[in-house]
């Protein structure tokens, strides 16, 4: 057991080192977890992706915080969530003093303008992935509820502010009425 | 002005992540309107600069606002307790919420529910990458790229793998831009 606890730290620390941009980034990371060991299921991860999102904080610590305690409970919750602010505080603090130097640095400039559409295409990839696991439920047919549901919110975007939680809150409302009137 | 003192970094904070709710983009009306209008600790140009280094940084926006933040107020002791503050209240929501889990699922529309938010998990990605799209795809070398991670990362290669390829191709590209100019 003390072999998952490692583990589990080091796939963290990982995945607070190697997040990069907003609040799913590191939602491609965890679905490699499930692919590599067995600490939770796809359907777990779809519960986690969805409280993660609905409980205050930061997503992609919520979703750290989640996994960790599904593996190992509450120590486990405590040290995935450590695990993933520990490269930040190291990271972020040493930057701080350099900061100016920082942002005008060549090669950041440099690098950013590559990670930049990386960290698209793999935010991207997690949005495919959950189009075809929910609405083409896995290319076996098309759940037509689902894709009602999703090209409803899109046309809001048109409408609406990008704040979040509006989103989630229509969508869970029609969740909750596909499901009583089915 | 509320004097600087741990204490007070300590409420701050635990007031944002108590806030905070879905993602990270909230975070600098929240902080502009908790540590710029009500505290005077910090001005406004900082809090951009701030959010600035925070999202070329690797790991989680919010976190390393807090960071920043904190070191800048008490030095590392500052930032420690930032993180910790604001770490706080999700982390415990997410335990007080896995631990009933199983009761949870047994509400009879939670399934529903969860399945609407996932459904807007989609389109909440859309929206991240429409807004990410124009920082991020600046000509043909950066679309060109986005389609090949994108490949790449939907036949399972190590989201790690992708990221380090793009910072060292990062760093090629100014070797080489270098060695043109001089």
């Amino acid at each position: 057991m003390h072999n998952t606890y490692f583990l589990l730290f080091y796939e963290f620390v990982k995945i607070g080192l190697f997040t990069y941009g907003g609040g799913y980034a590191s939602l491609p990371f965890l679905y490699q977890l499930i692919d590599k060991y067995s600490w939770f299921s796809h359907s777990e991860l779809l519960q986690l992706i969805a409280i993660s999102g609905i409980t205050p904080g930061p997503i992609g610590l919520n979703m750290a915080t989640f996994s960790g305690f599904e593996t190992l409970g509450l120590k486990g919750a405590f040290l995935s969530s450590f695990a993933l602010i520990l490269p930040m505080i190291l990271i972020t603090t040493q930057i701080f003093r350099l900061y100016k130097k920082f942002i005008e640095n060549r090669f950041v400039e440099s690098i950013l303008y590559v990670l930049r559409p990386t960290s698209c295409a793999l935010i991207a990839g997690v949005g495919i992935k959950l189009f075809y696991n929910l609405v083409l439920n896995n290319f076996s047919s098309i759940n037509y509820k689902a894709l009602f549901v999703v090209g409803f919110l899109f046309i809001l975007t048109f409408k609406l502010k990008r704040d979040p939680i509006i989103y989630m809150a229509i969508a869970g409302v029609f969740g909750v009425l596909f499901y009583l009137f089915k | 002005m509320q004097k600087v003192s741990l204490v007070n970094i300590f409420k701050v904070f635990f007031k944002i992540g108590v806030i905070l709710l879905g993602g990270g983009y909230v975070i600098i009306p929240i902080m502009k309107n908790e540590l710029t209008e009500k505290r005077n600790w910090l001005s406004d140009d900082e809090i951009c600069d701030y959010y600035c280094i925070a999202q070329c940084l690797p790991g989680i926006i919010a976190i390393n606002m807090a960071i920043l933040v904190g070191y800048k107020l008490m030095k590392l002791k500052g930032a420690l307790m930032s993180v910790f503050a604001m770490s706080l209240s999700p982390f415990v929501s997410i335990v007080v919420v896995a631990k009933l889990l199983s009761a949870i699922v047994r509400i009879p529309f939670i399934e529903g529910l969860f399945w609407g938010v996932n459904l807007s998990v989609i389109v909440l990605i859309y929206l991240t990458l429409r807004e990410m799209w124009k920082k991020s795809i600046v000509d043909i070398f950066s679309f060109v790229w986005f389609f090949i991670i994108l490949f790449l990362s939907l036949i399972k290669v190590s989201p790690v793998l992708l990221i380090i390829s793009s910072i060292f191709l990062g760093v090629i590209i100014r070797i080489i831009k270098d060695k043109k100019n001089a």
